[in-house]
């Protein structure tokens, strides 16, 4: 019976830095390049070659360290890991240990109807792998070090998560985060964001169980299917009279199920010890400080700002601040116009959000059509056009057919605003329906309804509804 | 023909001698020395156009510091196009294609490269019986032996051959833990270790990385100093290298120092040493006392845990340091089926038996368990014999010490590590404090064997530390 | 003391020491272990550990490229390559 048991789970996430150069050497952190073309003698832990600390990896941690609520240490210390592996040249990664660059961090997601807080023990600086490629030869394994030596930052949860769901929402609050401070792009399938997930069984308010850790998972349905799978497994072996196993777990994406990676003669000992070839990272206040300003507003803070400036609808802030793009372009649109910004953010996660999903675009494509965008929707909240019309140029402008109001033009969508016309329509609409109006003047409001409908078929959809409205009104209560 | 450096450049200025008739000189002896002091002679040919470039320099009066000045390189210190092996099996076939930061500047200041030196396998050893190409040999004989082929010292064995028996003029080395200093003490030459953080470590093969520090063989002090001016110079690349302002350490060297001078002798250095050891000592006192220079005694409270503590960390280090070397990208690769049957192989085939056991030693003080009890216990220590050494230095201005326990020994004498190890008792505690430290010749053993005396200075003093040995070297220069 | 376990030792270095060499290594270590223990006598209680007698570095890189080499420079030395990727047998997980 599998809801006496609850599953305990900690992360521990490597987010690859955006930075230009590598953690200890200047070659290119590059995705996507040929075969060993971002390799420099030092990547390729040739003899005699040293490291050298790039201080950029440095600010991106102090931005991680202010977006996650860290502790930034002035202190920190890089240590070899040794063990041996074909992707790792030097026979050791250089990581930190002792003294990591950040600690005692947190964030708060969204557990159901609550938030829910997620201490994070730390956070420190590595190298990656490089990495082999198995599958070109039956024989043979072939090895590309372009990914050796790219910044990345592990940060590591405390096991406070208790769910998939939970699981999934720290990723993508952490991969929201570290997007919008602009250290990592967040690519999960390019491997810029990866979990390592540690989980562990218990009944019920008991003591925690042995934890098995499953490696390097870059997609959120993985992570899902992952912590599904062990989650019964570790159940099932438990109430079969068994023991877990502590062991480090691969997660077979065609299968869907975890296995223990092959087994080792003699556990892991990774001997740490400080790196010799480099010296403790000291760091100023001043320093730290200085970097303040570049974290800018995180999503909390804008959300927040949405809320009470702009008096948006939760659903749709939320919507808008998921991506640090989205909400760019949202206060881009803002700042260009004096269009209410509840009525920009309607259209936004409406119509224009639906059309860059339909086109397969980027969010930031739309930047240079911002001005174009908001004359539109000028143009429907001054009822010159009405919402309908709106509709069908938005794609247009956005297509960058025209000017707003010239396809207005073109496209003869003008409303009739003009009240005098209108009072004519209306009149002959009201001819003959005296039925109709004595059940109006009885209390019936369904009746407008009718009314606003037939005028609006008389003039081909372009009398503006409100005017129609107004007038409407003042012709039935006189009567 | 032991000329210095000063004196060669001299007859090349003044045209009684060319660049090339200078080096092939050099070649020659180098070619056909028995000594197996090198790995490698380089082919004159590849050196054709330096040493064009140099005569055209000298003939147009604008010689460079060391210009044409054939010099020999510890087979440690990476070498554009040139085999670079750190005398083991695994890099044995190993060409780098870029130049230590330390070899370019000699290049730069025009000095032309004999050949490799051969040194102990990876700078592990004292006696330069570890190198996959053989044993170096002493150019010296025991008078009373003279059959007996005698180790040089180690692990710049090579280096110290090759300048004592003169086939080049000068060369570098590395210290770790006295493989300059022990080997230019059983050599009769001078040997200098600089300050850690003087000259870069980018490009040297690493045994220690807390303690590698290159520095120069030469026949005399001032050699040393023309050397020191080439080579010592911050390089951003090695994030321990230091960005002081460096000295120029060759004028005034033969200058008396300025201020009046205070030595230290360790009284616990002298303990149960030799006669030999003993008379260095007191040849070194009497000889600068005549200098108004004042002896006093001091005592270390460190000195026995000097080797143990050294013996945890350089192993450390290296056992990581030497984890690279795997047969996958560059080196001696062995067969097997799998991947981890050519690290095994590679690695073990590769290997001698001396740096074998280091490996071993290091993993086992960095393993889980013995961490804290080895390895962090020895990092504590060091910070109290670095301690030991401030305290002392506050009191006087330099420490004199015997560089060797022991004249040079026979090959395959000492078969035992741990005697072998204790070689470096009166140099190691210099490296794991850092300070820079100086070996030159004090006089002959009973058995007519050189020996040398150890002068020790204050950080980045290497200057007043040079005029020092100058005026020591002048005092005790004996003839061969 | 405690004993010495060679084979986990050798295994941490990738080392396969040939049988007969085992107790020679074995033994060796053993008496270099016994002669460092000097150190526990030491009260170092007050100490912190020095990781090298620099204690500040004066190296650190602005966050710039710089290419200083070719895939060649990095390929030249390797005992099996395929194109541009460096050759091994192949890897198991
Ligand atoms: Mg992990
Ligand atoms: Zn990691």
């Amino acid at each position: 019976m599998s809801n006496n048991w609850e599953m305990v789970i900690g992360l521990e996430v490597h987010a690859q830095l955006k930075t230009s150069s590598k953690l200890f050497s200047s070659s290119p952190n590059q995705f996507g390049s040929e075969p060993n073309e971002n390799v420099n003698f030092i990547d390729s832990g040739m003899p005699g070659m040293l490291p050298v600390l790039n201080f950029g990896c440095i600010e991106m941690a102090i931005k991680t360290g202010y977006a996650l609520n860290f502790k930034i240490n002035k202190y920190s210390v890089f240590e070899r890991k040794n063990y041996f592996y074909p992707d790792l040249p030097q026979g050791y990664q250089i990581s930190q240990f002792e003294f990591p660059i950040l600690s005692e961090g947190f964030i708060n997601i969204d557990s159901g109807d609550n938030q829910k807080k997620i201490r994070i023990e730390r956070a420190h600086l590595e190298q990656d792998a490089g990495k082999s490629i198995h599958d070109i030869d039956p024989k043979y394994s072939f090895i590309d070090l372009n990914r050796v030596g790219t910044p990345l930052l592990e940060i590591v949860s405390y096991p406070d998560l208790s769910s998939a769901d939970e699981v999934i929402n720290y990723m993508s609050s952490l991969r929201q985060l570290l997007m919008y401070i602009d250290v990592c792009d967040g690519n999960m399938q390019e491997g810029s964001l990866r979990a390592d997930v540690n989980l562990s069984v218990r009944k019920k308010g008991q003591e925690l169980g042995t934890r098995c850790e499953i490696k390097n998972l870059n997609s959120f349905k993985f992570i899902k299917q992952a912590i599904e799978y062990e989650f019964q497994r570790q159940i099932n072996i438990i109430d079969g009279g068994g023991e877990i196993e502590q062991n480090t777990m691969l997660f077979d994406t065609s299968t869907g199920e975890t296995r223990a990676m092959r087994s080792k003669e003699f556990s892991h000992d990774y001997r740490y010890f400080p790196d010799p070839d480099l010296l403790p990272v000291y760091l100023s206040q001043e320093q730290i400080d200085k970097i303040k300003p570049s974290v800018g507003e995180l999503p909390q803070d804008k959300l927040n700002k949405y809320l009470d400036n702009y008096s948006l609808d939760k659903d749709i802030a939320k919507i808008i601040i998921t991506e640090k793009q989205n909400a760019n372009l949202f206060e881009k649109m803002i700042s260009e116009s004096n269009v209410k910004p509840k009525f920009i953010a309607a259209w936004l996660v409406g119509d224009i959000f639906a059309f860059i999903k339909e086109n397969n675009l980027e969010v930031n494509s739309l930047n240079d059509k911002t001005k174009d965008i908001t004359d539109l929707l000028r143009l429907i909240s001054d009822d010159v056009i009405s919402n309908k019309a709106g509709k069908e140029i938005l794609p247009k402008v956005l297509n960058g057919e025209g000017k707003p109001s010239e396809l207005v033009k073109v496209l003869g969508l003008e409303q009739v605003s003009d009240s005098g016309e209108l009072e004519k329509i209306i009149d002959e609409a009201l001819v003959g329906e005296e039925e109709n109006i004595l059940k109006f003047q009885g209390g019936s409001d369904r009746v407008l309804g009718y009314f606003v409908g037939k005028c609006l078929k008389a003039t081909k959809g372009k009398g503006n509804p409100k005017l129609i409205n107004k007038i409407l009104l003042e012709r039935l209560n006189k009567k | 023909m032991k000329n210095s450096i000063s004196q060669i450049k001299k007859a090349l200025i003044e045209k009684k001698i060319s660049v090339s008739e200078l080096y092939d000189e050099y070649l020659a002896k180098a070619k056909s020395g028995n000594n197996n002091s090198f790995n490698l002679v380089i082919d004159r040919e590849n050196n054709i156009s330096s040493i064009n470039d140099s005569q055209n320099r000298y003939d147009n009066g604008n010689p460079l510091p060391l210009d044409g000045i054939p010099l020999g390189i510890k087979d440690l210190f990476c070498t554009k196009g040139i085999r670079t092996t750190a005398s083991s099996k695994i890099l044995s076939n190993f060409i780098p294609n870029y130049e230590s930061f330390v070899t370019q500047q000699l290049l730069n200041d025009g000095s032309i490269f004999i050949g490799k030196n051969n040194c102990d396998e990876f700078a592990m050893g004292s006696s330069n019986e570890t190198s996959y190409f053989g044993p170096v040999i002493n150019p010296w004989k025991n008078k009373n032996s003279q059959k007996d082929n005698l180790v040089p010292g180690g692990s710049s064995g090579g280096s110290a051959a090759a300048v004592a028996e003169g086939s080049c003029v000068a060369s570098m080395g590395t210290d770790t833990g006295g493989s300059i200093r022990q080997p230019a003490s059983l050599c009769g030459i001078v040997g200098l270790k600089p300050t850690f953080g003087s000259c870069s470590r980018w490009g040297i093969v690493a045994f220690a990385s807390s303690l590698d520090q290159a520095g120069p063989l030469t026949n005399c002090v001032e050699d040393a100093a023309y050397i020191l001016n080439s080579i010592n110079k911050h390089d951003f690349n090695d994030s321990t290298s230091s960005n002081h302002q460096r000295e120029d350490y060759l004028t005034d060297i033969n200058n008396s120092l300025e201020k009046k001078i205070k030595i230290g002798i360790p009284s616990d250095y002298l303990e149960d040493v030799s006669e030999d050891i003993l008379n260095q000592i007191d040849n070194t006192k009497q000889a600068l006392s005549k200098h108004g220079i004042e002896f006093i005694d001091v005592e270390f409270k460190t000195t026995e845990y000097a080797l143990s503590t050294y013996y945890i960390l350089a192993p450390a280090e290296a056992s990581s340091n030497l984890a690279r070397y795997d047969g996958v990208r560059y080196g001696i690769r062995e067969d097997g089926e799998s991947l981890d049957d050519i690290y095994l192989n590679s690695r073990t085939k590769g290997f001698g038996d001396e740096v074998t056991r280091r490996i071993l030693i290091g993993a086992y003080v960095l393993s889980a368990g013995y961490y804290d009890a080895y390895y962090r216990q020895a990092q504590k220590v060091r910070r109290l014999i670095k301690n030991d050494f401030q305290r002392i230095l506050n009191d006087v201005d330099f420490i004199l010490t015997p560089t060797t326990p022991n004249e040079a020994f026979k090959i395959g004498d000492k078969l035992d590590p741990i005697s072998m190890y204790k070689n470096d008792i009166y140099t190691v505690p210099t490296s794991l404090a850092g300070l820079p430290g100086i070996s030159i010749p004090s006089g002959l053993s009973k058995n007519g064997l050189p020996l040398g005396v150890q002068f020790i200075g204050n950080y980045f003093e290497e200057k007043t530390l040079l005029q020092l040995a100058a005026l020591a070297e002048k005092e005790l220069s004996f003839n061969e | 003391m405690s004993d010495i376990d060679i084979k986990r030792i050798s295994y941490l270095a990738k080392l396969k020491l040939p049988s007969e060499k085992e107790e020679f290594y074995s033994n060796s270590l053993k008496d270099i272990i016994k002669w460092v223990d000097n150190l526990k006598k030491v009260d170092t209680s007050k100490t912190e550990p020095l990781h090298n007698v620099t204690e500040k570095t004066v190296s650190i890189r602005n966050d710039e490229v710089s290419k200083s080499n070719c895939v060649d420079d990095v390929l030249s030395n390797a005992p099996e390559r395929a194109q541009n990727f460096f050759k091994v047998p192949k890897v198991v997980e």
